[in-house]
Parts: structure tokens; C-alpha cells; sequence
């Protein structure tokens, strides 16, 4: 066949063509933005033998329901995510052939918010400065929406474990990636200091996460540590994870969106994991933040890193092993 | 031969650091900072980022590829390096500006601030050129030195849910422009017609989506409410004859 293989929506509410971001935006004035949940985005291009930077869906709070206009190969990751073929559950966080026609739908438990779809090959979508991932801000993207098709870069012949004579593949993921903690990893922020020991309620205090959340921010309702010096912030560089004190009795969690700069003294900042579970917080829920270290932090991120490194490379054997049998 | 600037290097969680720069001269901090930006930018690896503000640097980074400690001892390493040359001339940006009443609502209070008539705010406001110091948040805003006014203008108690595209605006004593719609608690004496964002940049690789750069200066330009029709989504753009 020649014609390009589509993806057809029958359905979609909250769903968005994305990728890891636009990592050359902050420098221009942009945010980064991007998946917001970038393991289990990482990990959904792994499974199909995507490059990390590959476009993929961010389905958010609802579910998605697809159509392939050939056979190709998926994988659906993120911690609520439920996928089913043709009404069949699948397991998530492992890759999944469809065949041409087969309906696919991905429902969104309340485990969590946030579910990703890879498709082997990835989309076809607009990009800016390198990147497909939407900006709200700017009023750029790709919204999937019910009616219109998405152009899929390749089919792929259904994937076959020869030991099991179907596509079961295991690569490794630990079971525990499906679970939301509600505890908050958090490194101190460099205005740290200027709120001297309010700071401590952080720590002691939990936060109910509000209805206002979004790629930009998140509110969090709770003691708002106060600063113990007066004076205007000057504008400056907030990096994504900053926990921000605005007046008020809300904490602002600054997301992949937020602007790339404020006039508030940064508290605190989520470490990169920690980023990825606020990602699948949902509006009620109750969390707390953890007290970490760089050094904590960083052995944290590496050890995950490596961890999408070992599927990668599986994913890639096993595909490579099918298309040269 | 002026005492070298003090940088002070602090983490923004595992992934960024804030690099500030210390000087009595805060022109010296800017041009300091911006030339830092360049430096990581043009000498570490792409995957480093550097938004430079006024007095500070965030570095962003992925700790797989580098180490905070590698991008610190760099920027150490560099602090004496650079002469004092004056930053290169940036360009100047013609903005019209419908002051007041709907395009302005803060305009009156403005006034009233700095206690001085509207009329002589609007001449204060384009008696000279703003230095664009940074971009900012939201969209890359041109984050401009404020107007000659005797005091500092307040923000607002409340911060404004939505203010528009094109959108001039006081706080402190800074300026901004703000190229989309979006909330602000800053004072809006008066809004541009002409357009400032492009995201139809594409597959060209084009990376600057407003026509300015820090460095740049802007010209703000009183026009009635007739021209601001006749203005309305023009493309702002660089005087070409000044």
C-alpha cells in the first residue's frame, strides 16, 4: 500500500500531539512544555522503538478512542492508562500490535491523570523550533479531535513473541511504575533562605491539590510559608518544579508551561520525578512534600534513565529480530 | 581596570542553577549576564539552556548528559575572562501605542501615581528609547527599562485574569510588551495594534518567534484611535531608516 497510514478518532477529549518538549524554547522566550509526565512518555517511545524526541499522544482525564487505517504498533503507558482492543483489555507499559481496523481505547483511570500512546514511527504534526509539543500560551499545537485523522509516520506487521505466539514482550518495567506516590520529592529552592524557618511548613504540612491545574501550574491549597524579608523580586529564570509562595493560601507548582520567568522567590523545586508524579496528581487528592538533595536527586533521575535505556535497546532487539525473520 | 563581578552559583533542584552576578554597577550585572548566556550557549553542548533575566542566569540541564558540578566549574572558570567591551548596539523597534482608556485602563491611575498629567505620562512614556533587558514570561514579553517616572509604579492588588495581545504595561520600574493574551498584575497604560508573535516558522528552522532580542530598544509612538484601526495586525518590525 502506498497511501499513508492514518489514525482515525472516533473520540477524543483532553488528547494533544506532543513530544519531550521544545528544549531550545527557553532561550527564545518560550517554555519548554512537552509531555508532562516525561518517564512515561520516555517510556512509551521506547516500547515501540521510537527515538526519545519522537511525537507521540498525551491523553488527559478522559479517554481516546482510535482507529488504524493499517497494522501498527503501539504502546500505552502512564499510570492510570487503560487500554483495550477491540472491547479486550491490554496491559499497559508494554507494546501492543493493532491490526488495521481494530478499535482502540484508552481509558484513563483515577490512579492518575495523564496516559501516553506511542505509535511506532510517530506522527506527522506541525513542529516549531524543532518541536510538535503545544503551547498554550502562544496558541500552538495539535489537538486531537474526534472526526479528523492523524498521519502516522509508518505501519509495522503485527509484533509476535515467538515464545508465546502473541505480543507479550517483558522489558523489564518495574511493576511499581504503575502506582502514583502522593509524596512529593523537593530539593530547597535558591530564595530558600529568605523564608528562614517557615520553610518548615513545607515539610510538616499537607496540601490538597485544587481544580486549578494545568500544563502551567499547579495550585496547591495549604499553609503558605511566608517570607521573612520584604521587597519587590526582581524578574528572573524559574526553573520547571519551582514551588512558588504568591500571596494567598495557595502554593503555585510551576509545569512545563509556566512562563520562563517570575517575581516570586522560589521555595523550593520538585526534583524530575517528583515532576512526573505531579503530573498525575488529580484535583482532591492529598500529597506532601519530602526533603531531598541534588546529589539524591540526581542518582534518582540516572538510575531511571538507564532503566528506559535497557527497554529501549529491548524494544529495539525484539522489532529488529521480527522485521529480519 | 574595574574588581571582576562576583558570581554566586546556587541549584534550582537537580536539573537548573541560578548563576547571579554581583556589582555595584547593575549595567555591568546585565551585560555580565547576558554575555554568560551567550558563552553557555555557543560552548556547552545543546542541551544546556541558558534564560538570561537581569542580574541572573537560570541554567537548564539534563544530569544525564552533564553535571551541575561540570557547568559551575566552567562558569567559575570563565568570570575573568571577559573584557569590559560594551555590549554590541542592539536594534530599534517602532511601537505605536494607543494610550488610555480601554487600550490603557490603568493610564489615569498611573498618572496619579506619579503625579503628573496624562498627557505629559504619554510624552514620558515615548521621550526615549527602552532597553529590551530580557525576555520573559509569558511568550517572550520584551521586558523593557520603565519610563522616566519620579517613583515606582505599584502592581496591581489583583492581578488581571486576562490582558491582551499587544499590551503596554508599567511596574516598578520596568516596562513590558506582552506579545499574547494573558494574565498580568502589571499597570496597562495603552496597547500596540501591530502583531507581535509567529509561529508559522516551521519546518525553516526559524527560531525567533518576536522580532526583538535583548539588547534591542524600543520606540514607543502615540497614535490615535483611527491609526490603531489602520495599524491593527501589521507585523511589528525593526525601523529600517533610523
Amino acid at each position: 500500500m502506498t497511501d499513508q497510514p492514518v489514525l482515525h478518532v472516533d473520540a477524543a477529549t483532553g488528547c494533544v500531539v506532543t513530544d519531550l518538549g521544545r528544549a531550545t524554547g527557553p532561550a527564545h522566550g518560550l517554555a519548554v512544555n512537552g509531555a508532562l509526565d516525561q518517564f512515561a512518555a520516555r517510556a512509551a517511545s521506547a516500547l515501540v522503538g521510537n527515538a526519545p524526541t519522537d511525537s507521540l499522544l498525551e491523553i488527559t482525564g478522559f479517554g481516546v478512542t482510535l482507529r488504524p487505517s493499517h497494522d501498527i504498533l503501539l504502546a500505552v503507558t502512564g499510570a492510570p492508562a487503560l487500554p483495550a482492543v477491540d472491547g479486550y483489555p491490554h496491559p499497559a507499559w508494554t507494546p501492543l500490535s493493532v491490526r488495521a481496523g481494530q478499535t482502540v481505547r484508552v481509558g484513563i483511570s483515577d490512579a492518575g491523570l495523564r496516559a501516553y500512546l506511542a505509535v511506532h514511527g510517530g506522527f506527522d504534526a506541525p513542529v516549531l523550533m524543532g518541536s510538535c509539543a503545544p503551547d498554550s500560551m502562544i496558541g500552538f499545537g495539535t489537538p486531537v479531535t474526534a472526526g479528523t485523522p492523524l498521519a502516522l509516520r509508518r505501519s509495522h506487521p503485527p509484533l509476535v513473541n515467538p515464545h508465546f505466539g502473541a505480543t507479550v514482550f517483558h522489558f523489564g518495567l518495574p511493576v511499581g511504575v504503575t502506582r502514583v506516590p502522593t509524596v512529593l520529592a523537593v530539593i530547597d529552592g535558591p530564595d530558600a533562605e529568605e523564608f528562614g524557618p517557615e520553610l518548615d511548613h513545607l515539610f510538616t504540612s499537607r496540601y490538597t491539590v485544587t481544580p486549578r491545574i494545568n500544563h502551567v501550574g499547579l495550585r496547591l491549597a495549604g499553609p503558605v510559608p511566608q517570607r521573612s524579608v520584604t521587597g519587590e523580586v526582581l524578574s528572573r529564570g524559574v526553573p520547571v518544579g519551582a514551588i512558588e509562595a504568591p500571596a494567598g493560601d495557595e502554593l503555585l507548582v510551576l509545569m512545563r508551561g509556566r512562563g520562563i520567568t517570575a517575581g516570586y522567590p522560589v521555595l523550593a523545586v520538585l526534583t524530575s520525578l517528583a515532576q512526573d508524579n505531579a503530573a498525575q496528581l488529580r484535583p482532591g487528592q492529598r500529597i506532601r512534600f519530602r526533603r531531598t538533595t541534588v546529589a539524591a536527586a540526581t542518582a534518582a533521575y540516572l538510575e531511571q534513565r538507564r532503566l528506559l535505556d535497557r527497554i529501549a535497546l529491548r524494544a529495539r532487539t525484539a522489532i529488529a529480530a521480527q522485521s529480519t525473520r | 581596570m574595574p574588581a571582576p563581578v562576583k558570581i554566586d552559583i546556587l541549584p534550582c533542584g537537580e536539573a537548573a542553577l541560578r548563576v547571579t552576578v554581583y556589582d555595584g554597577d547593575t549595567e555591568r550585572v546585565w551585560a555580565t549576564v547576558h554575555r554568560l548566556a551567550a558563552r553557555i550557549r555557543h560552548e556547552l553542548p545543546s542541551t544546556v539552556s541558558a534564560v538570561p533575566t537581569y542580574d541572573a542566569v537560570l541554567v537548564e540541564f539534563d544530569p544525564y548528559h552533564t553535571t551541575a558540578d561540570l557547568i559551575t566549574f566552567l562558569i567559575q572558570s570563565w568570570d575573568h575572562d571577559w573584557d569590559d567591551a560594551a555590549p554590541e548596539p542592539g536594534q530599534v523597534i517602532d511601537v505605536p501605542v494607543l494610550f488610555g482608556g480601554a487600550a490603557g485602563p490603568d493610564l489615569d491611575r498611573v498618572a496619579g501615581v506619579v503625579g503628573e498629567p496624562v498627557s505629559r505620562v504619554v510624552e514620558i512614556v515615548c521621550a526615549r528609547e527602552h532597553l529590551i533587558r530580557c525576555l520573559g514570561g509569558p511568550a517572550a514579553s520584551a521586558m523593557t527599562d520603565g519610563p522616566d517616572f519620579r517613583v515606582p509604579v505599584p502592581r496591581l492588588p489583583e492581578p488581571r485574569l486576562r490582558v491582551p495581545a499587544g499590551a503596554v504595561s508599567v511596574a516598578g520600574r520596568q516596562a513590558v510588551i506582552g506579545p499574547v493574551a494573558a494574565p498580568s498584575g502589571w499597570r496597562q497604560i495603552g496597547r500596540t495594534p501591530l502583531t507581535i508573535l509567529r509561529t508559522d516558522t516551521g519546518e525553516s528552522g526559524a527560531d525567533d518567534v518576536v522580532p526583538y532580542r535583548p539588547g534591542d530598544r524600543v520606540r514607543f509612538r502615540p497614535i490615535d484611535a483611527a491609526t490603531y484601526t489602520d495599524l491593527l495586525g501589521l507585523p511589528m518590525e525593526y525601523l529600517t531608516n533610523d
